[in-house]
């Protein structure tokens, strides 16, 4: 698949940034286009993939922004992406929109920037084009607290409603144990950056190469027709390089012997791939459609082994609709499978960040409703007898 | 983020001196030089060192109330030297005894005679006369190089609550940008009078600014009878802490901050107004893990993503509670805060990410609001870890009480005694102030005299600000 990428936000552009540096490590070639946005100066300089002029700071006339963030609040975010619509549309002239399949816009729900100006930039996309646009989400971890879970609900409805696809990925899924932060967020991301580009990036190999059993982006796209909320699973193994390694002559000896082993290993990594940590937990069982990339050297992708992977996860996610295919690599040293669960509608995890915010909102507003007259109350004596000086 | 400081009266002015001095001496940049002092009494303007003359603003020339301490010299005290010394004297003494009532004779000490002589209604008389002086003054500020801009004052004083009343009247008159107060009140020792201005410069200032930052001069003396010899302490605790707050974020580092803290999060953090609170603690980490070898490692790229040794997490936790826990700028009740913000700064390889995260969750359990917003600072070359609480708007504050269970008989006795030429009705004419004679003597306990400047650098050294 051919994409046009928009990072909103810290964690949106990091993740961006993170996407097309994967991409370019592996010779894949995906992001065709890629802009990041945000309100903050200082994190619009972090990613190190982007030219200058493919980061748009918006706000920076507001008043509350000035370039200098929106501290978490998504009401200015959204407001803010919404004065600047111009220029995000400017940016986006370059683009020749009729090179790409899709737009992905990529954010974290819990800031306020990525939850708030996502939503706004997704409207304009779809008003402006034909193409789907997908939705990447970074959930808050539940130790985040009350605030960014109610960013994150509020924005997660909005992102839903207005995208063709969001990919959901839950930060509390991803901690491990001894990580700072910076570990914590590059590992994250790295994790999310593979999963999506392994998916997203098949479908594009050389027409005179590909086989019957490639992918192709027209599938992955059908897969992500659904809406809703999707999860990716992942799961990989080192094999060796088909034409000098112990397989080449293993084949040799013993074809068929050969063929069951790989078949059950096809299995298996899938397996693998579906009961790992998937990018929001999730019950494998409510999707709707579930989709299976092998990317690695076509000569270790058993055929028998796809379709009875294939079959499994039929089985699996209670569907029928369960598509697989190759994404070729012949000088890959692995060999990884991605699942796609797509619109899963059983996700806890979201329900909690729901639930969540709905306390948070509680609070706030009882917060707000007392704060003038508290603060009256404590600037003035009991008879208020004090006058002010001016 | 920048800020602007803005210090008025004695302790206004060696907040900010004090500030700019720690700013040069760690390296961290808030104010990018936009600072001035504004103040009814040359003295404590002279002693500063960190400001340049041009960042002194002497008020009060033309107001028969205000008296210099060296009549003699007007050159240097007063370039309006024409008005009559004695007619000063005679003025200023009248007024500045407004609050000091008969009952708390024995606390005038705290006050002298110079400048407005402790009286925030002349204060802020000097300050309305001096408008055109002040705005002079003002464009030495540069607004668009700052996000916001801060006035400095002990709110007991006459010049600090009296002319900073009037000056962040003008200031939110005139400026887009956030205006805040930072105001130090008076200990139980200090007079009535201090406590009746403080009183009143809070109901003024408070409503009016975006946010009054406020430090206790009573929890933070250690000596109950000399308030003034702990200034130094206090206001090294006080910069300490603004710092770490303002200077978030502002420190050239080539460590990225993965969580940076934004001037919009200082600035959301605050704006619900009201009154904030700061607490602050500190812990020692294990330089050997976490310094040389760490990094060297790093490079090597043999440091596996959990081979490193972050501190561990329930240290984190402990030291982030440690700081909602300790000895706040102005003590009150945690649980009445409206939004906390949560800033770590340390060495970027020792975050660790749990720690920080429960840390972050345990802030909105104590202080039941939702209102949280955490990042880290990455510093380098430091052995320690620093966690800085800020709490806005709360809203439960003894000391606050406490001010207003003083001010309220100290008002009434003043309205009662001194009739109406002492009270927010005063107008600024000679002839009607001119109704008493006492003689101004020279006060030896002036606090701004006792304060020594050249230890002031030193000593900041050793200040602990993570009591408890
Ligand atoms: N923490 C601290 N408090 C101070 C300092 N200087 C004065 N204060 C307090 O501030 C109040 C008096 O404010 P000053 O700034 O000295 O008074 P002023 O505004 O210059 O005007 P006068 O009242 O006329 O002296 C008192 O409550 C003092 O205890 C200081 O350097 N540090
Ligand atoms: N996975 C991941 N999450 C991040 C990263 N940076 C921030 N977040 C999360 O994103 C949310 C904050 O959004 P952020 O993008 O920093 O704020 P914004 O710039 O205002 O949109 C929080 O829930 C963070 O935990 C990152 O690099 N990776
Ligand atoms: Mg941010
Ligand atoms: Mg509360």
């Amino acid at each position: 698949m051919k994409l046009a990428t928009i990072g909103v936000g810290n964690a949106g552009s990091k993740l961006i940034d993170q996407m097309i540096e994967f991409e370019f490590e592996t010779g894949r070639n995906l992001c065709r286009h890629a802009l990041v946005i945000n309100t903050a100066r200082t994190d619009l300089a972090k990613p190190q993939q982007l030219d200058e002029d493919r980061r748009v700071l918006i706000g920076d006339t507001h008043q509350k922004a000035r370039g200098h963030g929106v501290g978490g609040d998504a009401k200015i975010g959204a407001e803010v992406a919404q004065t600047d619509i111009d220029e995000i549309r400017r940016v986006f002239d370059d683009v020749e929109i009729h090179e790409v399949d899709a737009v992905l816009v990529a954010a974290g729900l819990g800031g306020g920037t990525g939850s708030g100006a996502a939503p706004v930039v997704i409207d304009e996309l779809q008003k402006m084009y034909d193409e789907p646009v997908y939705g990447l989400g970074v959930l808050p971890g539940t130790y985040e607290g009350g605030r960014p879970a109610l960013n994150a609900a509020r924005s997660l409805q909005s992102f839903v409603n207005k995208v063709d696809n969001f990919i959901a990925f839950d930060n509390d899924a991803w901690r491990s144990r001894g990580q700072t932060i910076e570990q914590g967020y590059e590992e994250m991301n790295e994790e999310l950056a593979t999963r999506i580009v392994t998916l997203l990036a098949a479908g594009e190999v050389d027409e005179s190469e590909v086989g019957e059993n490639a992918m192709d982006s027209s599938d992955i796209m059908r897969t992500l027709d659904t809406g809703g909320v999707s999860s990716i699973g992942y799961a990989s193994t080192d094999v060796t390089p088909a034409k000098e390694g112990l397989l080449a002559n293993f084949k040799e000896v013993d074809d068929s012997q050969s063929e069951s082993t790989d078949a059950a290993k096809i299995k298996g990594l899938v397996r693998r791939a579906t009961n790992s940590r998937l990018t929001v937990p999730c019950d494998v069982s409510s999707a709707d459609r579930a989709l299976i990339v092998f990317a690695g050297p076509p000569d270790v992708i058993s055929r028998k082994g796809v379709e009875s992977a294939r079959e499994w996860l039929e089985q699996e996610a209670d569907t029928v609709d369960v598509l697989a295919g190759d994404d070729p690599r012949p000088d890959s040293s692995t060999l990884a499978a991605v699942v796609l669960l797509s619109n899963v509608t059983d996700t806890p995890r979201i329900n909690e960040i729901q639930d969540q915010a709905v306390d948070a909102q509680n609070k706030i507003q009882e917060q707000d409703a007392v704060r003038e007259e508290e603060i009256q109350s404590l600037i003035t004596d009991d008879d208020n007898d004090l006058d002010p000086i001016v | 983020m920048k800020v602007a400081l803005l210090g008025v009266g004695g302790c206004g002015t060696r907040l900010v001196d004090q500030f700019v001095r720690t700013e040069h001496r760690t390296g961290r940049s808030v104010t990018n030089g936009n600072v001035l002092a504004f103040h009814t009494e040359s003295q404590p303007l002279s002693q500063t060192t960190a400001l340049s003359t041009d960042q002194h603003i002497l008020l009060g020339d033309t107001h028969p109330a205000v008296l210099r301490r060296d009549t003699n010299s007007p050159a240097t005290d007063s370039p309006n030297s024409s008005h009559d010394p004695q007619l000063q004297s005679e003025t200023s003494t009248t007024t500045s005894k407004q609050g000091a009532s008969s009952n708390s004779r024995t606390r005038e000490y705290d006050i002298n005679e110079y400048g407005v002589g402790g009286d925030p209604d002349v204060g802020a008389q000097v300050a309305k006369a001096e408008r055109p002086e002040i705005r002079r003054a003002l464009d030495k500020i540069d607004e668009t190089e700052v996000a916001a801009t801060m006035i400095v004052a002990g709110l007991g004083g006459g010049t600090g609550a009296g002319v900073g009343s009037v000056l962040l009247e003008e200031l939110t008159d005139i400026y887009e940008t956030e205006v805040y107060t930072l105001g130090v009140l008076p200990a139980d020792t200090e007079s009535d009078q201090r406590a009746l201005t403080a009183a009143r410069g809070l109901r003024t200032l408070v409503p009016r600014a975006a946010s009054t930052l406020l430090v206790d001069n009573d929890s933070w003396s250690r000596d109950r009878d000399a308030v003034a010899d702990c200034y130094q302490s206090i206001n090294q605790m006080t910069v300490d802490r603004l710092l770490s707050v303002f200077g978030a974020g502002e420190a050239n580092t080539t460590f990225e901050s993965e969580l940076r803290i934004d001037p919009a999060d200082i600035s959301r953090t605050l704006a619900v107004g009201g009154v904030t609170t700061v607490g602050r603690a500190t812990v020692e980490i294990d330089s050997n893990a976490h310094g040389l070898l760490a990094r060297i490692l790093r490079l090597l790229g043999r440091s596996q993503p959990s081979g490193s040794t972050p501190v561990d997490a329930s240290k984190i936790k402990t030291l982030i509670s440690r700081a909602v826990q300790s000895k706040l700028t102005l003590p009150c009740e945690i649980t009445s805060a409206d939004r906390v913000l949560l800033i770590l700064s340390g060495p970027p390889d020792t975050i660790s990410r749990k720690g920080f995260e429960t840390g972050r969750y345990l802030l909105e359990e104590e202080t039941q609001t939702v209102e949280v917003l955490a990042g880290d600072e990455p510093i380098q070359n430091t052995t320690e870890l620093t966690a800085t609480v800020v709490l806005a708007n709360v809203t439960s504050v003894p000391q606050i009480d406490e001010l207003q269970r003083r001010a309220v008989p100290t008002e009434d006795a003043v309205t009662t005694t001194s009739g109406p030429s002492t009270t927010t009705e005063q107008t600024a004419t000679t002839d009607e102030m001119n109704t008493q004679t006492v003689e101004p003597s020279a006060d030896a306990d002036s606090t701004s005299a006792e304060f020594d400047f050249t230890n002031a650098e030193t000593a900041s050294e050793t200040t602990d600000s993570t009591e408890q």
